[in-house]
């Protein structure tokens, strides 16, 4: 408290000196200082959410910050597979925006970014308002690619397949069809080719679901189709959960790459390999930069991602937006995790309280990820790294040396991953 | 909470007189350090406070000298544990002293 203090007493002092010395630079946000500039988030979720909070606590509560995000509560995708397999609940995972208002004086609007004109510096809402920004902080996260598999427009939007990869009401939708089907009926995943949101997101969903399976309907089966040539992240932890904990469920099947799905025979076609049937679909199609950001014209990696400069989070397409979380273009081995979109909405955040004051920005910042996978309704397995920014290379690189995955799943370990929870949802949000 | 209160004043005093360079240094330094702690409070808690109930050690609530011999056992590895020794061998122990220092007590 008395740290914050400090640095609130400086900053303040130092905003009517920068102020002053900037002056001479006509037009630019800085000459105003950081309390007259007009900030504004896009997306309350890991990273949006956090971005929020922490432009407000590093600039000591100077900044002016507004958040767009059209849902009134916030709802955790990290955890939403316990749904899936039926131990937890939406609400579980459900926390208001409340305090980013009460306690840090963030303008909180409940609506839809439509549209961003770079150039004029503005953004178009839903509803019809427009407001103007200086620096923006774009959290759009993903957007499912639904044309990269025929018919699935339409089989997702009559239910006969479910994605449920944005937790949601989907997501309870999902737990209700498997809860209806038959024992000795299958449930089929698929899985796009990487990156997509969440690596090992669709692998602790099988166990999650095998979990649920094992103890309601030990006939069944459950299906895995991976567009990618191996499991994709914790592949041992998961196969070894597989095998000793649901012997004989699991039927895992590389190389598999969905290209059709017949909604009337809930079958699923491949480029080669023969057709799938199942009674409960999840098909999850290729993903790529949230639409607002490929609307703009950010998406300048392959069409899909947003390429940023790591120092800033600035993207390289247009000046003054700084785009975080999985909507990002990867750096060396940097998931698109919620734990990640927090640390990119940290340095993001430092860097625009540094431009804002005229100050250099933190030259070598420093992120971690970690990432917990349920096995079952208790156990828990991690992956850990902590990534440097190399300022020759310009892009963050995991330390050598640091991070690594458990030996073993472990009740232990489960109730670390909800300790994480607690406390990164108050991080972002409390 | 009263070494930072002292640091900052002797820093308003040295500025006062000082370019404002330097005090712009000196204050994005601060700026720096808080984002470096920062990479600790998603497990953590912001400022090193766990939110209720707590599992993970307050680490606000700790000397800075015992966080920083903890964070050090962890990074050369006499201090076993599930995650944090993988995280602590990604920092140095430049970082891990300004880390236990921000965040614990004097």
């Amino acid at each position: 408290m008395q740290r914050r203090h400090f640095l609130s007493a400086s900053a303040a002092t130092l905003g009517s000196i920068t102020s002053f010395a900037s002056l001479g630079i006509t037009g630019s946000a800085r000459a105003a200082g950081i309390a007259h500039a007009e900030i504004v988030v896009i997306g309350g979720g890991y990273g949006g959410a956090t971005a929020a909070k922490y432009l407000s606590l590093f600039s000591n509560r100077q900044a002016r910050v507004t958040l767009i995000e059209p849902d009134d509560k916030f709802v955790s995708c990290p955890l939403s597979n316990l749904i899936v397999g039926g131990s937890q609940s939406l609400g579980d995972l459900t926390r208001s925006y409340d305090e980013l208002t009460k306690q840090y004086g963030i303008k909180r609007i409940r609506d839809y970014a439509s549209s961003i004109d770079p150039v004029k510096k503005t953004i178009k809402l839903k509803s019809g308002n427009v407001l103007r920004y200086d620096k923006l902080v774009l959290s759009p996260g993903v957007s499912m690619i639904w044309e990269s598999v025929q018919g699935l427009i339409q089989a997702n939007a009559s239910g006969t397949t479910l994605q449920a990869w944005k937790a949601g009401p989907e997501t309870e939708r999902l737990h209700k069809q498997i809860a209806a089907m038959q024992d000795g009926g299958v449930y089929a995943l698929s899985i796009p080719e990487a990156p997509y949101r969440c690596p090992p997101g669709p692998y602790e969903r099988v166990c999650q679901v095998a979990s649920y399976l094992k103890q309601h309907k030990p006939k069944s089966k459950i299906v895995v189709l991976d567009a990618n040539q191996d499991i994709v992240s914790k592949g041992a932890l998961f196969k070894k959960a597989w095998a000793e904990l649901y012997p004989g469920m699991i039927d895992y099947l590389p190389s598999h790459n969905v290209v059709a799905v017949d909604a009337k025979s809930k079958t699923l076609k491949f480029d080669v390999q023969d057709d799938v049937k199942a009674d409960v679909l999840n098909v999850l199609p290729s993903m790529r930069a949230g639409e607002i950001a490929v609307q703009t014209g950010l998406a300048n990696a392959s069409k899909r991602w947003v390429y940023v400069d790591f120092l800033t989070f600035e993207s390289t397409a247009a000046k003054d937006i700084h785009v975080i979380g999985d909507a990002t273009q990867n750096a060396q081995l940097m998931p698109k995790s919620g734990h990640m979109a927090n640390q990119h909405a940290k340095v993001a955040a430092a860097a625009i309280v540094a431009e804002l004051n005229d100050w250099p920005v933190a030259p070598a910042p420093l992120i971690t990820n970690t990432c917990y996978s349920f096995v079952d309704a208790k156990r828990v397995v991690h992956v850990a790294s902590v990534h440097a920014y190399d300022a020759k290379e310009k892009t963050f690189k995991v330390v050598p040396g640091s991070g690594g995955l458990s030996s073993e799943p472990s009740a232990l370990e489960g109730t670390y991953a909800w300790s994480w929870a607690r406390n990164i949802w108050s991080d972002m949000l409390a | 909470m009263n070494r930072a209160s002292t640091f900052g004043l002797s820093s308003l005093i040295i500025t006062a007189t000082a370019l404002v360079p330097s005090f712009a240094q000196s204050s994005s330094d601060q700026l720096n350090r808080s984002l470096l702690a920062a990479s600790c409070a998603n497990c953590h808690g912001t400022e090193g406070k766990p939110a209720s109930p707590a599992v993970m050690p307050a680490l606000s609530g700790q000397k800075s000298e015992d966080l920083l011999a903890q964070l050090l056992a962890y990074r050369n590895g006499t201090q076993a544990g599930t995650i944090m020794p993988q995280i602590a061998k990604g920092y140095s122990e430049e970082q891990l002293k300004i880390i236990a220092q921000y965040l614990g007590k004097s």
